[in-house]
């Protein structure tokens, strides 16, 4: 191993180099009077790889993420303990479980419940505890928790879910008892505790986020994570939060942490003492029913949705535990253009050429898609639906003229088709035309915000323009109505590919446009 | 230094994902959405492999290849073909205007880089 040749002193001017990089890395800020606690960390790391100077080590960890990782594992602080501040676990039990259960539809029995800033699992292996004390898992409820943290050396204690005696100290003995096994110098966390609990590593402050983590769930505990970081970070990270939260769901913080200058957006809620913070529910207005093209039948509720989203958590390849043949089955469900109508439904639905149309659009059949539109318009001169696919089969074979008439009747019909405004959009892009394009996809995404693919092409349309801040908005609308409505998602406009692809497309070129931005 | 390809299709939709596709790949990627625009490019910037829809406005995808494949000058750039199931017969006539390969839309991710990476290999080999 090489001799330290360099000064053992990390000068100011190299500390804050570091710390520099650190923080736009991890978000991790140091203050000055880390200084000290980081050379110590640096030089443990760089003897390690058998580097002589503080800027060899830089290098090293400007190339190499891997490196950052383990550096992180060492200047994060990964204090934490079972029921930290019980009232929170309390309040958990007493009110937020209950309110969220007698929220949700009858089709829809699972709560998802994300812990951020995990550390070594002490808080995911409670809220676990405390779920099942709840014993809302008799009564037919799904639980899924996610750890995620960046120290990955936390998170393989985590996985390993064994803990010396003495950080159990305050765990009631009944609690023992019930949920831990001992195991030599300890004690480990029971499997049917275990079993509740999926981890994974995820930066905070690197963004976009992954799809699966966008969207869809109930609670959310963050606690004494962001003390580390800048104020401006917290809020990104705060924003992320609420949008990913479900209306009616809940975020929990530290206790001596507050919302204040940071999110205005979330309510508060005092529950014994502590205060947590709901997302308020939106009422839903006009355009509802525009979403769909008229006489296109409306997907259930939920099955499909169900699908795409666990489809969209199997899907990150850092989620643990995972069953395979689970995944499969939710990917197939995932991919099945329309869901077969369940025996239970009211309204049972008759074959409906309209939806063989669509699904032929969609699976690149376009002659028969065609043929099959063309019936339907003979038969039925008003349906807006068979003039549209006529259009989006004329529009693709590059029959300009053709389509745009048969938009321009669609839109007769039904002025508030956002499938027309969409077809309109991509042929004056196809044409050039990039201002009409625009406003067409505009009045896409007025009509119907879950239109992800009008937000997409207006994204990609203001990334050709150098508009970077336009374009990171747009790709983040697009990811928002990937993840809150995949079946909005129009897939029959994808030309065959899958929706996971586009959302990878739009978190690629988000990427893209912070940097060409300036942040990271 | 990153392979350059030339991916051309005439939806700005699906462009931008085999975009992404090719990036993630680690490829640098100029595109183009007509026939004519494509051949102005194969020939103005001569890529190390070029991926053709076949389905395009102004001049088809066929044709293209044709006249490239044809050309002393451009013969040796790869020819990826994207073809609609449909156009699974008229792939007979495709091996003919010399195309290197053939692949059927939707096309899986994996498959398109997989295959890219074949021809690239094989056209350094000569
Ligand atoms: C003090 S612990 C808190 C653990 C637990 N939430 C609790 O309150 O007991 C803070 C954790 O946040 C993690 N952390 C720091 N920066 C992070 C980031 N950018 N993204 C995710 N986790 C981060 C650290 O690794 C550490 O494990």
């Amino acid at each position: 191993m090489n001799e330290w040749s360099g000064s053992k002193d990390l000068t100011y001017e190299e500390f804050v180099r570091f710390r520099d990089f650190i923080h736009a890395a991890s978000g991790i800020y140091m203050e000055d009077t880390k200084q000290d606690s980081l050379r110590i960390s640096l030089v443990t790391r760089a003897t390690r790889l058998g580097l002589s100077s503080f800027s060899e080590y830089f290098a090293v960890l400007e190339r190499d993420e891997h490196e950052l990782n383990e550096l992180l594992n060492l200047v994060t602080i990964n204090e934490t303990s079972f029921f930290r501040f019980p009232q929170q676990f309390e309040a958990l039990r007493t009110r937020v479980l209950p309110e969220i259960m007698a929220n949700k539809p009858d089709s829809n029995r699972t709560i998802r419940i994300w812990s951020a800033g995990c550390s070594t699992g002490e808080e995911p292996y409670s809220i676990a505890m405390t779920v099942i004390d709840a014993g809302i898992l008799s009564l037919g409820w799904r639980v899924q928790i996610l750890g995620t943290d960046v120290s990955t050396r936390a998170l393989n204690v985590a996985k390993k879910g064994e803990y010396p005696k003495r950080s159990l100290l305050n765990v009631p003995s009944e609690v023992l008892a019930r949920h831990f096994e001992p195991v030599p110098g300890g004690y480990a966390v029971a499997p049917h505790v275990r079993s509740l609990v999926d981890f994974g590593y995820h930066n905070l402050i690197k963004e976009p986020y992954p799809l699966a983590l966008m969207g869809n769930w109930d609670i959310i505990f963050c606690r004494n994570v962001t003390i580390y970081f800048k104020l401006e970070s917290t809020k990104r990270v705060v924003s992320n939060f609420f949008n990913s939260l479900n209306e009616g769901g809940y975020l929990f913080i530290g206790h001596s942490e507050t919302l204040s200058q940071i999110n205005d957006q979330f309510e508060a809620v005092e529950v014994g003492g502590v205060f947590l913070y709901r997302k308020p529910k939106t009422r839903r207005g006009i355009g509802i029913a525009a979403r769909k093209p008229a006489g296109a039948p409306m997907p259930p509720a939920e099955p499909p949705a169900l699908g795409q989203r666990e489809a969209a958590v199997g899907r990150s390849s850092r989620t643990t535990g995972r069953k395979p043949e689970r995944d499969a089955e939710q990917h197939s469900a995932a991919r099945r253009p329309r869901p077969a109508p369940r025996a239970s439904s009211s309204e049972a639905q008759a074959p409906d050429p309209v939806q063989a149309a669509r699904a032929a659009l969609e699976e690149g059949r376009v002659a028969e898609a065609l043929e099959l539109a063309q019936r339907i318009i003979a038969s039925d001169p008003n349906n807006a639906d068979g003039h549209l696919i006529v259009a989006y089969v004329h529009a693709d074979a590059g029959d300009y003229a053709a389509a745009l008439e048969s938009c321009h009747r669609a839109l007769a019909i039904n002025p508030l088709l956002p499938s027309a405004r969409y077809i309109l959009g991509i042929i004056y892009q196809r044409q050039g035309d990039v201002v009409r394009a625009v406003s067409e996809f505009k009045k896409t995404v007025y009509i119907d915000d879950s239109f992800a693919l009008a937000h997409f092409n207006l994204a990609n349309i203001y990334k050709s323009q150098r508009k970077w801040d336009a374009a990171a908005r747009e790709y983040e609308n697009a990811l928002r109505a990937l993840y809150k409505s995949p079946e909005g998602a129009w897939t029959e406009f994808l030309g065959g590919f899958k929706i996971d692809l586009l959302a990878k497309t739009c978190e690629r070129s988000l990427l893209e446009c912070r940097k060409a931005m300036g942040v990271s | 230094m990153a392979a350059r390809i030339l991916a051309v299709d005439d939806s700005p939709t699906i462009l931008e994902m085999i975009k992404a596709i090719l990036e993630s790949g680690g490829y640098e990627v100029i595109t183009a959405s007509d026939g004519n625009e494509a051949l102005e490019k194969a020939r103005g910037e001569h890529p190390d492999l070029i991926l053709l829809d076949v389905m395009l406005p102004k001049l088809d995808g066929y044709r293209v290849c044709r006249l490239l494949k044809f050309d002393q000058n451009y013969k040796s750039i790869p020819i990826i073909m994207l073809t609609a199931k449909t156009e699974e017969q008229a792939m007979a006539t495709g091996i003919r205007t010399g195309a290197d390969q053939y692949l059927t839309k939707p096309v899986e991710p994996d498959t398109l880089l997989a295959a890219v990476a074949e021809e690239l290999s094989k056209a350094k080999g000569q």
